[in-house]
Parts: structure tokens; sequence; C-alpha cells
């Protein structure tokens, strides 16, 4: 087994590149995806490789070149759909909304719709109230989608492979902060299943549940507590929806505790649901209340401070498990 | 209607006449009445209770589809709004299966998960319902025609005169002629959206020859209650869009029998108008003029109206009859199966 050490960005842009080899039907579109080589290089090289019919640079016109992609989507391609941000995907949503994940429930089984939204979902460094919303919450409240979030290069090159050859639409979510982060993963062909999470730590004190960035502070404030000879387990959910609850479940029943991280916004989130199907299967296992830590409610502010205060960060995890292990 | 500013294709019904076929245009003339038929007993069946949602006619407005299957045949893409029943009947939905789609029976084409403004073929990509919201998708087939290299196809997409005004409408036109796409959009001008009449809601007048010199494409103005001004327009537009792959701006000026939908009494216009428009029943001037070129006799179309009468009211029977769906299906389908 060979092995390479690459940034995020990197396995993703090899796993549309080995995806585009395997099926002639599979092509990317997108703002500034083609000449640009991306807005944040993901699609580098690839117009040279492919050519202008495969990596298709739009007008800023998220509303059309979504409604696009969906349409050729239901009539035999595989589309790509880069955002440049997922706050951009506001200006589609009714294509997102209306057609991407009704078409095949509606039409009675007749028209299905493989395609794959992508791009950076939720905070960067101070990019503001309009570029910095997290939208799983929004997107995972629609039945048909199905919400994949990798939190590492290796999930993020698996589980990109596996949505481009899934036949339903996905919300795929990357993170700015995140394209450069590097780690060793398999020069050789590998999937990752959509709809498994992945616990991360082991523990036996108390369960730590999140997804993408927000388990770097998750890592953190478990190292903390470890230090005081607390054993927090971590899960990745990975995949958001179809939810995992069956590993997070067997968790909880065994540290009987559970705190729930999620960048986005605490009304309605994640980690809402999250926490109400623990109590649906986990009620009896309990033996502290949940604690959710999330994105305080306001739009996301510049000021790096006021940034600061409103995301999850280490300690106000660290205060949480805390709470919940007194 | 200021028909004064339009420059209408010029057709001549004689050269389509013997181009089309006297057993082709007896058939076209059935489909047309099936259509007449399904809407007057669709909403008749509305009204006994067993439609519900919204229901939204196509009557006054068959010339414009009729014309545009005759001429363009079924194979390519097409996409159409919530007024969709006639389009699904004329690419070969049968009656049984869209009749029981208004009835919510499992049965119906779309299994009566999408009811009357959502009506499918193997070549219909809806009966889409948020206003304008169709066209990107329709404009995507058109880029699957392109990338998969299917020549002669074509992607029509149906809209309305009210969708002009939406923004998705226009970032399609602009992509379409951007990266020259094969799509054939048809306006049809019915002269309301909903209660508002069209001059109160788009600026331009007409609406194709207008827009079309802003996205750079051909645009023709049809008459849409004449089918062989359909038929010729419509058969031109495909020669174009093959020849040169490039989309088209077509409007088909017309105007709608009903309401808006069947809760809409249409007190915004008034008896005489609606009299005077229906002067020019698009069904009526076809069957004139088969009779005129002695194609068909009064006896004859009189027997062909009642027996499309019957194929409906025999759909109503087998809508009646059918089943609703199971109830332990509601939560399949969501989602497509995976290849394992």
């Amino acid at each position: 087994m060979g092995s390479q050490n690459i940034e995020i960005r990197e396995a993703l842009r090899q796993a549309m590149d080995e995806e585009m080899t395997r099926d002639p039907t599979v092509l990317i579109m997108g703002e500034e995806v083609a000449e640009y080589n991306g807005a944040y290089k993901v699609t580098k090289g690839m117009l040279a490789k492919w050519g202008p019919e495969r990596i298709i640079d739009t007008p800023i016109a998220e509303n059309g070149f979504a409604g696009i992609a969906i349409g050729a989507a239901q009539t035999g391609l595989r589309p790509i759909v880069e955002f440049m941000s997922w706050n951009f995907s506001f200006v589609a949503a009714d294509q997102l909304i209306s057609n991407a994940c009704k078409a095949y429930y509606m039409s009675g089984g007749r028209f299905k719709v493989p395609i794959v939204f992508r791009g950076p979902n939720g905070a960067a460094a101070q990019v503001s109230c309009q570029h910095s919303h997290c939208v799983e919450a929004i997107y995972g409240n629609l039945p048909g989608f199905i919400v994949i979030a990798p939190s590492n290069a290796y999930d993020a090159k698996g589980l990109l492979k596996a949505a481009i050859r899934s036949n339903n639409p996905v919300i795929f979510l990357e993170n700015e902060l995140d394209y450069n982060d590097k780690m060793e993963i398999p020069t050789e062909e590998y999937l990752v299943p959509i709809g498994k999470a992945k616990v991360i730590r082991e523990g036996k004190h108390i369960t730590l549940v999140s997804y993408s960035r927000m388990l770097k502070f998750c890592r953190e404030a478990a190292d903390i507590l470890a230090k005081k000879g607390i054993a927090v387990e971590i899960i990745d959910l990975r995949t958001i929806k179809p939810l995992d609850i069956a590993t997070v479940a067997s968790s909880v029943r065994k540290t009987h505790r559970c705190v729930l991280v999620e960048e986005g916004h605490i009304f309605a989130g994640i980690s809402a649901e999250l926490g109400f199907q623990i109590m649906e299967h986990c009620f009896d296992d309990l033996d502290a209340p949940l604690i959710r830590v999330c994105q305080k409610e306001t739009p996301l502010p510049y000021s790096k401070p006021l940034e600061r205060e409103s995301l999850p960060n280490t300690a106000r995890i660290v205060a949480a498990l805390e709470e919940a292990l007194a | 209607m200021k028909k004064a500013r339009y420059h209408f294709f010029p057709s001549e019904p004689n050269q389509a006449i013997a181009e089309i076929g006297k057993e082709k245009l007896v058939q076209i003339l059935k489909s047309m009445l099936l259509v007449r038929h399904f809407e007057m007993r669709g909403e008749a069946a509305y009204q006994q209770g067993k439609v519900g949602g919204f229901y939204h006619s196509y009557m006054g407005q068959e010339a414009i589809q009729a014309g545009c299957i005759a001429a363009a045949g079924t194979s390519h893409w097409f996409t159409t709004t919530y007024r969709c029943h006639a389009l699904a009947l004329l690419l070969g939905t049968t009656p049984n299966e869209a009749m029981a789609e208004l009835y919510g029976k499992t049965t119906g084409v779309a299994m009566g998960r999408g009811g009357s403004m959502h009506m499918y073929s193997d070549r219909l990509l809806g009966g889409l319902a948020i206003v304008g919201g169709h066209v990107p998708i329709a404009t995507g087939a058109a880029l699957s025609i392109k990338y998969l290299k299917q020549k002669g196809s074509a992607s029509f997409c149906f809209l309305g005169d009210g969708a002009v005004a939406q923004g998705a409408v226009h970032e399609s036109f602009n992509i379409a002629s951007l990266w020259n796409l094969p799509c054939i959009y048809v306006i049809e001008n019915n002269q309301w959206g909903m209660g508002t009449a069209v001059s109160r809601a788009v600026r331009i007048e007409p609406i194709a020859e207008t827009m079309a010199k802003c996205y750079e494409m051909k645009s023709y103005t049809l008459d849409g209650m004449d089918f062989f001004n359909c038929y010729a327009g419509f058969k031109d537009a495909l020669n174009e869009v093959v020849k040169t792959s490039r989309p088209v701006l077509i409007e088909a000026v017309t105007e709608r029998f009903r309401g808006h939908s069947i809760s809409d009494p249409g007190l915004y216009r008034t008896k005489e108008d609606l009299a005077k428009t229906m002067e020019r029943d698009p069904i009526l001037l076809f069957k004139e003029v088969l009779i005129a070129h002695k194609i068909l006799t009064v006896a004859e179309y009189e027997e062909i109206d009642k027996e499309q009468k019957t194929i409906v009211l025999d759909a109503m029977k087998f809508a009646d009859e059918s089943p609703f769906p199971d109830l332990m299906t509601l939560e399949q389908g969501v989602f497509a199966p995976e290849e394992k």
C-alpha cells in the first residue's frame, strides 16, 4: 500500500479527477473553476487535463447554473457544482429546494438527480455576516438531500468519490480554513461509505459529537480533560444526513454523558436534532442533561474578538464537558 | 392586444396540410380534442371534490403544444409549467394515467405524488410549479443534449408571460446563448399572469422579438390560436436550433379561456372580451380548415369529438376505481436506489 501526504484540497481534486476518469458523464461547473483554477484551487489543473467541455466556468448566476446542473443530472449527466461559498447557494435556493431534492419523489421515481453540490461552508477568516453562515441545518431539513461534512483529507476524498457515484443529490460541505490541512492517505483508490460516523478517539467518561472543523477544538478540549484523568470519546459524524445515530447511541450508552458541538446556530440546528434522537434512543442511559455548544444567535460579525466569541471554541467545549460531568 | 407591433411568422396552411397529410391531421385533431375534453372533465371532477390542490386549465392554448409536437415529434426533452396536462397527454401519457394523477391514485403518472401541477412522461421533466424555476432545468437538459452529442434533439421549455419577469429566466437565456445550447424557449403569452395583465408586469412588447435581441437569439412570434402557424414556426425553429446549435426564443400569442386556476372567477376580464377571444377557438379554427379542405366532414368531426369524450369519461372511471396509494409506500422513494 502506497501513501501520500496531501492537503484536503488535493484530496478533493483527486476524488473528482478519479471519478471523471471512471465516468465520462461526470463534469464540474461553477464560478472560476476552470481558467482561474478554482477560487480555493480545488480544481487546479483540471481544465488543462479535461478541457472546457467538462470543466465549465459559469457566469455569476447561481440560480441559473445550479438549475442547469440539476436539469443535466435528470437527463444523463453527473454534474459536480462548486459553490464558491455555500452562502451563495442561497441565490440558488429555489433550484436546490424545489427541484434537486424533490424531483425523484415528485415524479414518482421517474427522474433521479445524481448531483453533488460542494464548496466551503461556515465561517472563514473574518468574512462577516453574508459569507459565514453554516447551511447544514437548512438543507438537512429537506427530505431528499444527503448532507456530508468531512473533517480530514482521507474522509474528504473517500466521501466525495462516494457522493459522485450516488444517484441522489448531495450537499458536500468543506471548510475554507481547512483546505491546507495535510494527512497521510493511501495512493490506492478507496471509498468512504456515506452514512457512517466514526469514533475518532475512544474514551469512557463522556461522549463528544461533532463534525468538520469543530473537531479540532473538540480534540483540544479532550486533551485538556485527559490531563485531569477524564477520557473523552469523540465521534466524527462525517455524514450529517442520513444520521448514523447507532454509532452515537452506542457511545452514549457506554459513557452516559454527552456534549454536542456545532459551528452553526443553536436554534433548530443539527445538534438540536441529534440531541433529540439521543433522547429517543438513550433516555434511560443518560446520567446528565445533554449540552450543546453552538454559534451564538447573531449574524456572524466581522470584528475578530466578536467573531471568536460567537463561534464554539476549546474553552466553551471544556466548560460544557465539565458541566456535563459535574 | 396590440398586434400591430408583432411580426408573426409567415405560414401557409396549404403547405402544412400537404406536408402533414390527412391521416396525421386527423390524429392531431383527436389529440387537441382529447386535451379539451380532459380539461373540461378534470374541472368537473374538481368541482365534485375528486381532485384537490390547484387546477390550471390549458383550454384555449391547445394549438401551441399540439403544433409543437406535430412539427418536432417527441424525441426531445420537454419542460413546462404547472399548466401541464396537455403536454403530458401529447407526449404519450395516457388519459388514464393523467386522470388518475389528478385523483391522487396509485395508478397516476407520478403515483399520486405530483398531482395536477406535476405531470410527467419519459420525455417530460415536469410539470414544475415555481414560476420561472423550471427554465434552468430545461436549459440543463439542453446541456445534456450538447454534451452527449444527441444531434437532432432539442430541449423545449414552455413558460408563461408571467415568468418573463423572473431572474431565473434571464440567467438561463444568457447561459444558453453563451454556451450555444439547443434550447427552444416558448413564451406562451396568454395575456394574464394570474389576475395581472401582461402589460402591468412586463415592460416590453412584443416579448420574444425584443428580448431575443439582448441575448443574440433568433426569435419567432406565433399566432397561438392558429395550429398551422404554430406548426410552421416550431418546424422552422427546430431546424434552426439543430443547424446552429443555438437557442431560440418563441412567443406564442394566445389567451386562456379559463381563469388562472379553477378558483379564479376571472373578474378582471369582461365577458365580452372573453367571448371575443373564444371566437378564435383554436380547435374550431383547425376544424374549419380541415372541413374546407375536405379532410373531414362535420359528421366525422362530431364522431371524433364523441370518441375523445368517451376516452376521457373512461379515464375518469379508471381513476375513480383505482386505489389510493398504499400508506406503507409514503416514505418510499424519497431517494433513488444506489448501485450495489
